[in-house]
């Protein structure tokens, strides 16, 4: 079925032209006299490797080995360890350590069963994504185009607790777009829908003037007045062409499947996409899903047979399975390393420095470890200067409600909340990350 | 207005030179004289322009002054000075009253054929065909419901052990604490249904998912059936609480739209699964079984942009306005079209989006658009600019046939169809075209183009036979029904809420009863087989569900939605005393014998009323509080100014007055006995006494009036062109027909589509210019 709202998301109305709409931030214009100010977080599923992945607390000098493809961003890196989700109730493991994640908060009782434990629901809050886009939007110099955009990369098409970590609110969870070309088409398919149009109505009027001269005069006038307007709307198009973006729109390959074996090409034609968006000032909070809590994502690329969350289970003393979970996660610090190295290489528009001396991006999982199911020491990796926070440190937070960090996200927005999802684990306030 | 001065500009601009035959005009004679003596040897007699001497017709918007300033000026060209001053200043008014004027074209020009643009309706209907028509056709079986199947569920597998399938009728289940079917544990079931959805009329649907466990419901999708394009997603429960989870969609009446719906219940105590829809005029039921087949469906393309709404100012819906609305809508449209068809090549019954890589697949894609959308073959040049300039040298084929699909949807022979029609005597293409915009408010099928194309669609018979054939489709049954629908002014009144305490339990249920009622009658009647438009008239029973029976009395009926019961009271005729249409023509306090009164005599009767000369309103509290509503309306039009039209209007709705604002017979009107009794003044100023219901109906039945009224709503309904466009005695024959078929319904439409698909104008731009004898 056709999109319901096709020509309402274009902004039409009965007196302006849809592919005229947008706020002026899809120019890219910057706002003036405000540093801006981006959050991504970014989603990898099933537990990582605790002594591959996690340092000595104090300064960052060596990276373990799943780190070393951001070996060169060590001093813009902070490890947060320590960081438990605390939150209880019903639902399994995964789908608490899933749901839980962004929103802080205890799930719904419901109708879906997991491995073990209780049956449960959507989240009963806000993630803090959300939290922030509606933050930023309510502030016309903060305001953007999307307010928030949500990836996916491999992410299975379920619409459970396990899939979901960005809620709009409690009961309302948001799905992750995981198709670029879907995701190439909500960012510009209005502007290319306009390129096509503007190439044809030339020839429109051609074909009305051929016509014209066939029929009885009585009925010319109503051809001659359809020939005006497409007149009419081909200036109009012609005029709002004349804008120009910041940073052109993306060249996707045009020629990539959905399918699993696809899923780097995807994962990098996801990260193209979610820079240029942001460099275009079309968003300033994204979510990019790798697959889902207990994906079964089959790696061939990395020469792993296994389903990822099959292996997640094996125990330590199973050397195989460890040596292909440091590859997948390696790979995964490999993906974030792209998406940083691209934020760095991107000029700040309007401003000096870098994107990523304005971004905050977050890499994340639902699990401490995969075997043990472990909501303590979550992983919470944080790269980039967006926040502020003093970098270069891995710190140990010794079993602190992850709650309190979600509040130093948003307080760094200046958005100074007193608590955030369940308010008993907010109680000792934001974390000294200054 | 600006390409009509240009013309005009130009007419003036090359008044032609070629004969010195002139002498100068007589002064001080009347500009009729002055223009024959002096200027029709050159523009004609009648300014339709002379061959080799001025060949462009004298029309325009100039004004008077104008056109006299320049005729003293430059005419005649070969001797300026033989017409001036008053001279000019009298011809020119006579150029422009006899003929130059726009009011003077329009009262000069007979009536034509016009060109006219698809209305929005006609579009969205050629649209969806033209799309569905490169995949397989949808044909919907005669079984009803939906195919369940149903599963034992354990922990995350749903659809663990089967346990067996089924047909249900309906999905309004409460299951409480128990299980669906035998052998099924409470613990977790769950069921799965497919099928596909059949709308009755065209419009916004809402529909709805009620239940307490969890439920996905996808309709018309065009994806792999996924969580995402759910229609309604209330997969999740919370609590075991009831969801209630409804959605918009805009459908096509006439046709399918399959639907697939996952259900499932897991450790909760209660359960419960309700599909239910509110139609257009509707209220909120479980989709009714008549509306549920087992049996799949290709999904349908359908416009989704919004059209702001038709020209109506002649009593009908035509595509007349070209407006900076539509045009813009109508581009959006196909923007939207084009995105669709290009994303969903391999849904739409076409290969995998992958073997399009070569240009030739997409090219005859185009190709075949392109001929369906202008109902004919393209020729060497259209085939070149629509299609072949398109795909030369473009990089990408993908934004070719984008461009190409656009150029085609936007051009205006897509979107006037009369544009399809060839010079002379109508062919093949010509003749499908106009059939199925008649009977289809569509584009032609393939069997008409086939037939088109064989040379098998050109005699009176053969059109006759494809009308018959295209009358059974369901997309002339929705065109039927929306031409009842229109001639008993069906939706003028919104809202036929009553006094709650005058008419208790008349409520919104009963409403949407009444209409399904009606429109049930109607529909029995013309898809009968003598489709005898008589019995609209005379009908003396009703038909009634188990509701409206327990509302107005008689017997209950079991069985199906509405069953055809004899009159509660023994006095009901048709459509004159259907309590839907006594309902809507009355106040919500009482009965109104004066709208009646209007209704029936313009609609049905075929009179012509004028406007009233003085508004008079109606003000209950300002009469005698104990009058009867006839002795209050008697006194209110007593002026003869007014008893000009009232004679006709209150006998009608006087002898109405034995049934209440709700349509419930009575007996008595504030404590008196009614009277219904009153002298009917007929076209032919004869009187006659009518005192029921019958007695109307009887009048209809006899009246020629009558029956031109009827006939022409339909003529309208069905073509959007005036009767007198296709020869003046055209009416006449159709109505010849008509008596003679029996009254006939389902000829008549039959007979009118072969009319306008046959008819055959002389060009009257060749007819103006030929010079006259």
């Amino acid at each position: 079925m056709i999109r319901r709202n096709f020509l309402r998301d274009l902004g039409l109305s009965a007196a302006s032209l849809p592919f005229l709409a947008g706020l002026p931030s899809l120019y890219g214009a910057e706002a003036l006299g405000s540093r801006k100010q981006r959050l991504i977080i970014m989603f990898t599923p099933n537990g990582t490797l605790p002594g591959e992945f996690w340092p000595k607390a104090g300064p960052l000098t060596e990276l373990k080995p799943i780190l070393k493809p951001l070996e060169k961003f060590k001093d813009r890196m902070l490890m947060l360890k320590g960081l438990s989700n605390r939150i209880k109730g019903d639902g399994d493991g995964h789908m608490r350590g899933m749901s839980c994640l962004l929103t802080g908060i205890e799930l719904l009782p419901g109708n879906i069963q997991g491995g073990s434990d209780t049956p449960a629901g959507w989240a009963n809050g806000i993630s803090i994504d959300q939290e922030l886009k509606n933050f930023l939007q309510k502030d016309a110099a903060t305001q953007t185009r999307f307010g928030s955009l949500e990836f996916g990369v491999a992410v299975p098409d379920r619409a459970d607790p396990w899939t979901r970590m960005v809620y709009a609110g409690s009961n309302k969870p948001v799905a992750p777009i995981d198709d670029p070309y879907q995701m190439l088409n909500k960012l510009y398919g209005q502007m290319k829908d306009r390129a096509t149009l503007v190439g044809v109505l030339d020839d429109v009027r051609d074909d009305l003037k051929k016509i014209s001269k066939k029929i009885s005069r009585e009925d010319q006038r109503a051809i001659k007045d359809h020939m005006e307007l497409v007149k009419a709307m081909e200036e109009d198009l012609k005029r709002a062409g004349d804008r120009k973006l910041v940073h052109p729109e993306p060249e996707l390959d045009p020629n990539i499947e959905l399918v699993n074996d696809n899923t780097p090409e995807i994962s990098r034609m996801q990260m193209d996409l979610l820079v240029n968006s942001m460099a275009n000032d079309m968003t300033r909070i994204a979510t990019l899903q790798y697959m889902r809590s207990v994906g079964q994502a089959r790696m061939r690329w990395l020469e792993v047979e296994e389903g990822h969350h099959q292996l997640s289970h094996e125990p330590d003393k199973n050397e195989d399975a460890q040596e292909k979970l440091l590859r997948i996660n390696t790979w995964f610090a490999g993906e974030l390393a792209y998406l940083v190295q691209k934020l760095s290489d991107t000029p700040e528009p309007g401003a000096d420095g870098s994107m990523l001396d304005h971004t905050t991006v977050i890499w994340t999982n639902e699990l401490g470890k995969g075997n043990s199911h472990t909501h303590d020491n979550i992983p919470f990796l944080v790269v980039g200067n967006g926040a502020g926070f003093k970098m270069g440190q891995c710190h140990d937070f010794k079993g602190a409600p992850h709650n309190r960090f979600l509040m130093s996200l948003a307080h760094s927005f200046g958005h100074e909340l007193k608590s955030f999802g369940s308010e008993k684990y907010c109680g000792d306030g934001v974390l000294p990350l200054g | 207005m600006r390409s009509a001065t240009v013309l005009l500009l130009l007419v003036l601009a090359s008044f032609s030179v070629s004969c010195g035959k002139r002498s100068k005009a007589t002064s001080g004679s009347s500009g009729e004289v002055i223009y024959a003596e002096q200027c029709a040897s050159c523009h004609g007699a009648k300014g339709e322009g002379v061959d080799e001497e001025y060949d462009e017709p004298l029309w325009g918007n100039k004004s008077p002054e104008s056109l006299a300033r320049y005729i003293h000026k430059s005419m005649p060209e070969d001797d300026e000075e033989a017409v001036v001053d008053e001279d000019a200043e009298a011809v020119a008014q006579y150029v422009y009253d006899a003929f130059y004027s726009p009011a003077a074209q329009a009262r000069n020009s007979p009536p034509r054929v016009e060109l006219l643009r698809l209305t929005n309706n006609q579009y969205r209907q050629s649209m969806t065909d033209l799309i569905g028509s490169l995949g397989p056709q949808t044909r919907i079986g005669t079984e009803r419901g939906l195919k369940g199947r149903y599963h034992n569920s354990e922990k995350m597998a749903k659809e663990k052990d089967f346990i067996g399938e089924r047909v249900d009728r309906l999905l309004d289940f409460d299951f409480g604490k128990g299980v669906p079917m035998e052998n099924m544990t409470q613990q977790g079931f769950s069921i799965r249904w497919t099928g596909s959805l059949i709308a009755p009329e065209s419009g916004e649907y809402d529909i709805r998912l009620r239940t307490h466990n969890g439920a996905l419901l996808q309709l018309n999708s065009f994806g792999g059936g996924g969580d995402e394009d759910a229609f309604i997603d209330a997969y999740v429960s919370t609590n075991n609480e009831l969801q209630e989870k409804s959605r918009k969609i805009f459908l096509l009446g006439g046709r399918a739209y399959p639907l697939h719906l996952q259900y499932f219940s897991y450790q909760e105590k209660v359960s419960s699964i309700h599909l239910e829809w509110k139609l257009p005029h509707g209220v909120w039921e479980a989709i009714p079984h008549e509306f549920l087949s087992p049996q799949g469906a290709a999904p349908v393309t359908l416009v989704q942009a919004n059209f702001s709404a038709d020209d109506r100012s002649r009593g009908f819906e035509r595509g007349s306005a070209i407006s900076k609305e539509w045009q813009e809508a109508t581009t959006f449209a196909a923007v939207e079209i084009v995105n669709h068809v290009v994303a969903n090549l391999e849904q739409l019954g076409r290969q995998r989006k992958k073997n399009y890589k070569e240009a030739g697949d997409l090219r005859k894609l185009c190709m075949e658009i392109a001929e369906r959308a202008f109902r004919r073959p393209l020729d060497g040049e259209q085939k070149a600019f629509f299609i072949d300039s398109r795909f030369e040298g473009a990089k990408d084929v993908e934004s070719a046939a984008k461009q190409s699909l656009l150029l085609i949807l936007t051009s205006p022979r897509f979107l006037y169809p009369g544009l399809a029609d060839n010079e002379g005597a109508p062919d093949g293409d010509t003749i499908a075209s106009r059939l199925a915009l008649t009977l289809w408010d569509s584009l032609p099928d393939e069997e008409l183009c086939k037939a088109a194309r064989e040379g098998t669609l050109q005699s009176t018979g053969q059109v006759a036979a494809q009308a018959r054939r295209l009358l059974e489709d369901p997309r002339a049954r929705i065109k039927t029904r929306e031409f009842f629908q229109e001639w008993l002014a069906m939706d003028e009144r919104e809202d036929l809420g009553k006094d709650g305490k005058l008419y208790p339990g008349f409520d919104q249920r009963i409403v949407a009863d009444l209409r399904g009622s009606l429109e049930t009658f109607v529909e029995e009647v013309v898809w009968s087989e003598q489709s005898d438009y008589r019995e609209l008239l005379t009908a003396d029973y009703l038909y009634l569900n188990p509701r409206l029976a327990e509302f107005y009395g008689g017997p209950v009926p079991d069985g199906e939605p509405y069953a055809k019961v004899a009159a509660p009271d023994g006095m009901r005729s048709g459509i004159f005393t259907h309590p839907y249409l006594l309902a809507a023509n009355a106040y919500h306090d009482n009965t109104s014998p004066i709208h009646r009164g209007v209704f029936l005599s313009r609609n049905v009767l075929g009179r012509l009323l004028k406007p009233p000369p003085e508004a008079v309103a109606f003000k209950n509290e300002e009469f005698d509080p104990t009058l009867t509503m006839r002795e209050k309306v008697t006194e209110l039009t007593k002026k003869d100014t007014c008893m000009q039209c009232h004679r006709v209007i209150n006998p009608i709705g006087f002898s109405l007055e034995s049934y209440d604002a709700v349509g419930r017979y009575r007996t008595t009107d504030n404590k008196k006995p009614i009277n219904t009794v009153s002298d009917y003044v007929n076209d032919q100023d004869e009187q006659i006494r009518v005192e029921s219901a019958r007695d109307l109906a009887k009048l209809a039945v006899e009246s020629e009036a009558a029956h031109r009224a009827f006939i022409t709503h339909l003529f309208h309904h069905l073509t959007k062109q005036s009767t007198e466009a296709y020869g003046g005695e055209a009416l006449d024959l159709l109505r010849g027909t008509f008596v003679d078929s029996g009254y006939n319904m389902q000829n008549l439409i039959v007979e009118i589509a072969t009319v306008a698909a046959l008819h055959h104008e002389e060009d009257e731009a060749v007819a103006l210019s030929t010079p006259t004898p």
